[in-house]
């Protein structure tokens, strides 16, 4: 396997020259790929409970309420196992495809679950773990508004907030060697230098996941591409709440941001400044004696090659 | 009054021959180097014609020397607003293909080429990019082509004369053409210096050449497109421009520069002439009648005891006043009132001086009619149906003058600011010179003729004897007066010579030039 860092670079050099819309599509061709490298191999011959942990648990439970994602108790008796695979296969392409339980999900969770690339036969291995693990166990409600409202409130603490975003930034390095998360997040924050746009913009990641989700994702790095680039290179506890409470403070700021002039505005500026200065450019030469004196002559003469 | 000295040249155009030894003089001492192939700080031109570079001489494409602007003049295309405007993009630049694409020829192959069918030849390469090329100028091009539609007819010296005449120039049994050959003028009033942006370029105090000083010279080419003359060059490979020196370490060892000493027909002199700084810019910016008197006006009688007084008082030493005293070019220019500086109009107020030429002049075509006499021919006796007759006699004194084939309005534009009456004022005395040596060496002509000559040109008789010596028989030390350089005084000018007072040697060598020189 290729070190990550290497095919980030690698990413972000030719996603740096093409339009935004075709670049979204390459980096999202990349990260499947890189998915497909990093993950098939990994579960190969294990367990539906092992899979669940590496693949699943860092946004679902079983019974213990929802996180970023829903409970996964008694799924299998809501939707049947063929609409199962295909939704993890590629939740996006059963949304596209107009499937109707997949959109109300979307809508519900405004996200897409990340494809996960498993074969049919581990599918089949987790959804058995998921239903043994489920039986009997109801899914129970989802946390009190209340309490997640309280636990929002809560100002976070201003060190943590300031060495979460040292962590985010990449001033202070990853305990485990991990890459910064500005690599490929950006948030929308004045203080924060501009990450990069190859994931997620993460400014309201905070009330969409909720501290807990945010942990767990943090944790266990679900995404593919966060999966090849933290294998091996886990967050501490202490970079994960930091960076959690650094995130809480940037939503909590996010409305008092200037906001930031990118992608098309930023390229027709540029173009349209060009223009602007070649025409100033080739106004002052306009009288400029840009041919030769003798040019007619020598346009009569004979040239000999 | 600041009277101070100045190298001034005169060349006498009648006696070119346009061999262009003085190029090829100068070309091999200051010029054959990398980066100035291109350059001629000394050419010859055939007139009418371009040129070189071409059409120098029309400043509405090179936009050189000064122009009035109501009581003053200022640079027609540099100074202070204009050149600091236009510094990155100097917008009347001359190009290489307006002087001309320096080549050499590949000699070798003509030696190492192996055996075949076909003589082997030497292909014309750049020395620009080494490759091989099509020549397509060079820059004696137009040499000898009168009346060619190209060159002779595109002289921007046929300004203010209408097509009628221009055409009547280029009739075949009426062409001529003379040889105009140029150096840097060393300007009273040089437009070069002016428009340099660096300071680099400067007029020696001691004698008056105008120099460029290498290690200040920053490449901006303001100078280049400010002489009027076209007669300072961008050497491309030392990033520096450069110009004539006119020979100053022959001059300080008393030699003539190369291209008078090696000229063949000996058409040049050069000599001190005294100068009154102080109406420099009077004089420069008069209005265009008055500038040819204008200008001998401001070279000083050097007996004139006021004049010599304050040249003293000046620091211009005795030696340098004697020379002046006995200046060739003083005579040419002032007492005899032969020479006129080339394009005044330009008001650079040049130091170069040109004897007109009464070669071209001379024969006149006369209007005859053939008619009657044809009548007389029979049939086939061949019939002249044109009703002119080139006519080379010298029965009148003056008519042919006014009756030249070659107008004087073309040469009035050339030498004289497009003011007729100087040039035919030379011609006149030039021809009265002539009229008195042949009643006095072939006597064909009577005396009482020679003498009223003499007497309209406002010369004597011991006059014209000087005007022929100098002009026929002049030996080396006539024609170049060149005074003793005074090197200490003229250091004494840039620092005080006591700071080396006590010390011995030389000094401490100085970092060297770094690029390419």
């Amino acid at each position: 396997m290729r070190d990550p860092s290497q095919q980030y670079n690698e990413r972000t050099r030719i996603a740096s020259t093409l339009s935004p819309s075709l670049r979204r599509g390459i980096v999202a061709a990349l990260l499947a790929a890189g998915g497909l490298i990093g993950s098939q191999s990994a579960f190969a011959q294990e367990s539906g409970q092992q899979i669940f942990q590496k693949a699943c648990a860092g946004c679902h439970s079983i019974g213990a309420g929802r996180l970023v994602g829903p409970d996964l108790a008694g799924v299998s008796d809501k939707r049947s196992e063929d609409w199962l695979i295909k939704f993890i296969r590629s939740s996006e392409a059963l949304v596209k495809a107009g499937d109707k339980d997949a959109k109300a999900l979307f809508e519900e969770f405004k996200m897409h679950m990340p494809d996960q690339s498993l074969s049919d036969d581990q599918i089949r291995r987790v959804l058995a773990h998921i239903k043994e693990k489920g039986t009997g166990a109801t899914a129970s409600k989802p946390e009190p508004a209340a309490a997640q409202a309280a636990a929002a409130a809560a100002r976070p603490d201003p060190n943590q907030v300031q060495l979460g975003q040292d962590l985010f930034e990449g001033k202070v390095r990853m305990a485990r060697g991990g890459p910064s998360c500005n690599a490929c997040h950006d948030v929308r924050n004045d203080k924060v230098t501009s990450g990069g746009i190859l994931a997620a913009e993460l400014s309201l990641v905070f009330s969409r996941m909720g501290k807990q989700g945010l942990q767990s994702v943090i944790a266990s790095a679900p995404f593919p591409a966060m999966q090849v680039a933290y294998n091996g290179k886990d967050l501490t506890e202490k970079e994960i709440a930091a960076l959690v409470a650094f995130l809480q403070h940037v939503e909590k700021e996010h409305a008092q941001q200037l906001p930031r002039a990118t992608g098309l505005r930023m390229f027709s500026a540029g173009v349209g400044g060009v223009i602007v200065l070649l025409g100033i450019f080739s106004l002052a030469g306009r009288r400029r004696k840009n041919r030769s004196v003798n040019q007619d002559i020598y346009d009569r003469q004979i040239r000999s090659e | 009054m600041d009277i101070r000295s100045q190298i001034s040249m005169v060349f006498h155009l009648d006696k070119c021959i346009g061999c262009h030894t003085c190029s090829i003089a100068c070309k091999n001492i200051w010029t054959d180097r990398k980066g100035a192939e291109y350059m001629w700080w000394n050419n010859v031109e055939t007139k009418p014609g371009t040129g070189y570079p071409t059409k120098w001489e029309d400043q509405g494409i090179y936009k050189g020397g000064w122009e009035d602007v109501g009581g003053g003049i200022s640079l027609k295309g540099a100074g202070k607003q204009k050149g600091l405007l236009n510094i990155f993009h100097n917008p009347n630049m001359p190009v290489i293909d307006d002087y001309y694409e320096p080549f050499t020829y590949k000699y070798l192959d003509l030696i190492e080429s192996p055996a075949s069918d076909d003589q082997p030849t030497a292909r014309p390469i750049s020395l620009i990019t080494g490759q091989p090329i099509d020549i397509k100028m060079g820059p004696n091009w137009d040499d000898d082509w009168s009346g060619t539609p190209d060159y002779a007819r595109n002289d921007p010296n046929f300004s203010g004369m209408s097509k009628a005449e221009q055409e009547a120039m280029f009739q075949l049994e009426r062409m001529a053409f003379f040889y105009l050959p140029r150096i840097c003028n060393h300007c009273l009033n040089p437009a070069c210096v002016a428009s340099c942006p660096s300071g680099a370029l400067y007029k020696r105090g001691e004698d008056g050449v105008v120099l460029i000083n290498q290690e200040v010279c920053r490449a901006w080419r303001m100078c280049v497109t400010a002489c009027p003359y076209k007669k300072s060059y961008y050497n491309w490979h030392t990033g520096k421009s450069e110009k004539c020196i006119l020979c100053f370490p022959r001059l300080e060892a008393g030699l003539a520069p190369a291209c008078m000493h090696s000229c063949v027909g000996r058409i040049r002199y050069l000599g001190v002439i005294l100068y009154d700084a102080d109406r420099i810019q009077d004089v420069a910016s008069a209005s265009e009648k008055d500038l040819i008197s204008k200008h001998m006006s401001i070279l000083m009688d050097p007996f004139d005891p006021k004049v010599i007084a304050s040249a003293k008082a000046n620091g211009i030493a005795d030696s340098t006043i004697h020379a002046a005293q006995v200046s060739p070019t003083y005579k040419f220019v002032k007492e005899w009132g032969l020479a006129l500086p080339l394009h005044a109009e330009f008001r650079t107020l040049p130091m170069l001086f040109y004897v007109p030429p009464l070669l071209p002049v001379m024969a006149s075509v006369k209007e005859v009619h053939n008619q009657e006499q044809a009548a007389k021919f029979g049939p086939i006796a061949k019939i002249w149906d044109d009703n002119w007759l080139y006519d080379t006699s010298t029965e009148e004194l003056w008519g042919t003058i006014d009756k030249a084939r070659f107008p004087l309005k073309y040469l009035a534009n050339l030498l004289s600011a497009g003011d007729e009456r100087a040039i035919t004022d030379r011609l006149k005395k030039l021809m009265a010179v002539r009229i008195y040596r042949r009643w006095k060496t072939v006597g064909d002509i009577p005396e009482a003729k020679a003498n009223e000559a003499l007497n309209g040109a406002g010369y004597t008789a011991e006059m014209a004897d000087d005007i022929y010596c100098l002009t026929s028989l002049a030996k080396f030390d006539d024609r170049f007066v060149i005074p003793a350089a005074h090197r200490e005084h003229a250091i004494e000018m840039l620092e005080f010579t006591g700071d080396r007072r006590g010390t011995v040697g030389f000094g401490f060598k100085e970092d060297t030039m770094q690029r390419g020189l």
